[in-house]
């Protein structure tokens, strides 16, 4: 865009961009400003020196990130869970959709996604001790009164490990999913209802019609939510890895991801340099992995990309 | 025409409202601040410094009485103060905050060691303003100070507490007088004759668990242990500091040991199956009928303080003689930015020893907040209680000078300062680890920790089988290095105290 087409837009169009600055004040101050803190990560922080004129030491404070024997486990955890946190989220959040469309009573379809919708609502800290309620030694509910009438050993769910990849996934669809499939519903209401007419007189039947025309529609975004995704594809949820499993510490080798890697290291160092090292490299490869998604889409179908 | 106007109109509210909402925020939190802004008419020769300290105490009349303190302080010293009190959840989610500098404080409170504000440099050199200003403090705390020294260089204030102390068992003195245990509690000489002694709590009472951890798991079983353990537990002296030799506790035999009694409880029924993730602590569980007893830092008025906050009659073994270490558990610093550096130093001398100042801080005007009894000790006033009365923060930093509460120990100061002046003290005695030169390891170390440390100290896992794995794991990250550094510390620190 040239200069002189942006003046004639700006002209045409100021009651939008007066409409947008606030929102452009808001991501100045509160997301651009404070990157002149990540200076930090290079350095051995002191109060006296203060942000810019500590101590400057390289990319010494990385070094706890990959010379621990768990980088290799929690880089693992951290990559897999989100992995199957954005495959099968997606998927399960478009097959709910779907199911919700589908609903013939407005009624019942309120009702429907509203229960979907609460367990998003609720503190991951009550989502913790409801699990707990279910999965205790002694008291939970699972071993009380489901596995003892069955006659089986009670299951110590808080030191084994198999269970815990089952258990958070289940808890993180549990809890995301109401929300996830909001979009998709609206999407999918913004279909034109004519071409689904077309289709039935043509003999489709409802998953050629889902298959043809609904997941089409998506597409778009699909690309757009999972690329966004890819890009915090480092970081964790860590009110789901740290208090669901109640800071355990038999199943850490299945719950450990790099930000509770990073609460456990320096929890009692409380060292500035560090912290923001381990939040630097998140971002940096965040940012790398939604470029090259991009790039990648862009090659494949170049309406689809984000930019 | 129409239109673009009411788009103008709906934009320009929009930012208005904006704009109110920030503003409202900021009054909000201006109002949420305790304390009072002094006269300003005498300020140019009076200092103003603010406190920042965390209580669980009431302080809804904090204005007034920090009048009274001021008009003291003002008179003896020529400072003013403000205090800025935070509950002690929000206060650890803060203190990092405070450490950065960037809030306008003077003096802080170190609650669990003050090596992080040091080594962040947010602690001012106190060394020779201590000689100047604090003399009373010197007087009080003779070799205990240096608790509060890294490398020769006062930074720290530790409060007047008790020092010596060691593991014992704390128990439900009224259950035992019930079961009529009292014969078989006296002969318990350790850990493993205490396990009689949870046979027959659990066979009578069912429906309380004969053991829980001290503080649920939150932290380590044997935070609280026979050794000294030098700041954390990478490296530390046995048997309480006798020698200055700096060995892997985890190693030992006495904490194999350990770890195997507990073991032996955990597959005995004494304590719960979900050990591991209770995050009650014993105080809680007591106070509910839960619990029957806990192992934790026990001294000579355990038994009295923990019959105060279980609100039952209880009992405390101690399983060795009590030693003075390091004691930095609550400190006071100054901020190394502040520019009242002095005023803090004559203040804290003054906090530390005079009377009506400590009072006045703990307990607020007297007839107002509080009274005294015929005793001479202090409780609320007629009608009122903890949650009702006005002020009652509790705070001190010299346990000595201020009026006894009527829950309280009547001869608690003078046992206090008998308990630490006759007892044995740790060959490393004011020896504070500086964990700089080792942070990496000390990161991989906390995290090997977080895995086993909680699982083997509550008896959850087989030390059989966990114990060398866990070994090894702290090898791997790094425990000899730390083990090393922190030996070669110890040996500065006593050619240096020769």
């Amino acid at each position: 865009m040239n200069k002189k087409s942006f003046v004639k837009q700006a002209k045409k169009y100021w009651p939008f961009y007066v409409m947008a600055l606030p929102a452009c004040v808001y991501f100045f101050i509160n997301n651009y400003i404070p990157m002149g803190g990540l200076i930090l990560a290079f350095e051995k922080y002191t109060v006296s020196g203060g942000i810019f004129g500590s101590k400057k030491v390289g990319l010494e404070n990385f070094r706890f990130l990959f010379k621990s024997a768990d980088a290799w486990i929690m880089t693992r955890n951290t990559l897999l869970y989100n992995l199957v946190f954005i495959a099968g989220g997606t998927i399960l959040a478009i097959f709910v959709a779907y199911l919700l469309h589908e609903l013939k009573s407005h009624i019942s379809r309120k009702v429907f996604q509203t229960v979907i919708l609460f367990p998003g609502l609720l503190s991951i800290i009550i989502v913790s001790y409801l699990a707990n309620a279910l999965l205790a030694g002694d008291t939970g509910y699972i071993n009380m009164h489901i596995l003892a009438p069955l006659g089986i050993e009670p299951i110590s769910f808080y030191s084994e490990k198999k269970w815990w990849p089952f258990i958070l996934i289940f808890v993180h669809f549990w809890q995301i999913t109401g929300t996830n499939c909001i979009l998709y519903l609206a999407n999918m209401s913004a279909v034109d209802p004519g071409l689904y007419e077309a289709a039935n007189l043509d003999g489709a039947d409802r998953f050629n019609s889902f298959k043809n025309i609904t997941l089409p529609c998506l597409v778009p975004t699909i690309i757009t939510l999972t690329t966004l995704s890819v890009g915090k594809i480092f970081n964790s949820d860590f009110g789901l890895f740290y208090q669901v499993p109640m800071n355990s510490g038999a199943i850490v080798d299945v719950t450990q991801t790099i930000d509770t890697y990073v609460y456990r290291g320096l929890m009692n160092t409380a060292n500035m340099g560090m912290s923001a090292a381990a939040g630097f490299y998140q971002s940096v490869v965040g940012f790398c992995l939604v470029m090259i998604a991009n790039a990648i889409i862009r090659k494949i179908s170049r309406e689809n990309a984000m930019f | 025409m129409k239109r673009k106007l009411v788009s103008v109109l709906l934009t320009a509210a929009m930012v208005a409202t904006m704009l109110v909402g920030c503003g409202e925020s900021k009054t909000d939190n201006e109002a949420g601040k305790v304390g009072t802004e002094a006269d300003q008419s005498d300020s140019a020769e009076v200092e103003k410094i603010k406190i920042y300290l965390p209580s669980a105490g009431k302080r809804d009349d904090m204005a007034k009485v920090m009048e009274a303190v001021n008009e003291i302080s003002r008179e003896k010293i020529g400072v003013e103060v403000e205090f800025k009190v935070y509950d002690f959840g929000q206060w650890f989610q803060q203190y990092s905050l405070f450490l950065s500098g960037t809030e306008d404080v003077d003096m802080l409170a170190n609650y669990g060691g003050y090596l992080n504000a040091v080594s962040q440099g947010a602690a001012y050199d106190i060394t020779d303003l201590i000689q100047e200003y604090g003399q009373d403090i010197i007087e009080m705390e003779g070799d205990y100070l240096k608790s509060g020294e890294i490398n020769g260089v006062q930074y720290a204030v530790p409060i007047y507490a008790s020092y010596a102390w060691n593991m014992g068992i704390i128990y439900r003195q009224d259950v035992v007088d019930e079961l009529g245990l009292g014969e078989k509690v006296a002969q318990v000489k350790n850990l493993e004759d205490w396990e009689e002694i949870l046979a027959a709590v659990k066979a009578a009472k069912p429906d309380m668990t004969p053991f829980v951890t001290n503080s649920g798991n939150t932290a380590p079983n044997f935070q609280y242990g026979f050794w000294d353990d030098l700041g954390n537990n990478y490296g530390v002296l046995m048997n309480g500091g006798e020698t200055a030799d700096v060995v892997n506790l985890f190693e030992t035999e006495q904490y194999a040991q350990l770890c195997g009694v507990l073991n032996d409880w955990y597959n005995k029924g004494y304590s719960n199956k979900d050990i591991q993730t209770q995050t009650d602590a014993f105080t809680v569980l007591t106070q509910n009928e839960a619990a029957f007893s806990t192992i934790g830092q026990t001294d000579f008025n355990t038994a009295f303080y923990q019959s105060t906050s279980c609100g039952k009659n209880m009992g405390a073994i101690l399983l060795d003689t009590p030693v003075a270490r390091t004691y930095n558990n609550v400190t006071y610093t100054i901020m190394s930015n502040t520019e009242h550096a002095e005023a803090c130093m004559k203040f804290m001398n003054l906090w530390f020893s005079d009377k009506e100042i400590g009072n006045l801080i703990s307990y607020g005007i007297e007839g107002e907040h509080y009274q005294l009894n015929e005793n001479g000790m202090g409780s609320y006033l007629d009608g009122q209680d903890a949650s009702t009365c006005t002020y009652h923060l509790g705070s001190a930093i010299s346990n000595t000078n201020r009026i006894r509460w009527e829950s309280e120990n009547p001869d608690y100061a003078e046992k206090l300062v008998e308990s630490n002046s006759s007892a044995q003290k740790s060959a490393a005695l004011g020896f504070s680890f500086d964990p700089t030169n080792v942070t990496n390891e000390i990161t991989q170390l906390d995290n090997v920790c977080s895995k086993y440390q909680i699982g083997l100290e509550s008896g959850a896992l087989d030390p059989e089988t966990y114990l060398p794995e866990f070994i090894a794991a702290l090898k791997d990250a790094g425990l000899d290095t730390v083990i090393a550094e922190k030996q070669k510390q110890v040996d500065a620190f006593l050619a240096a105290n020769k």
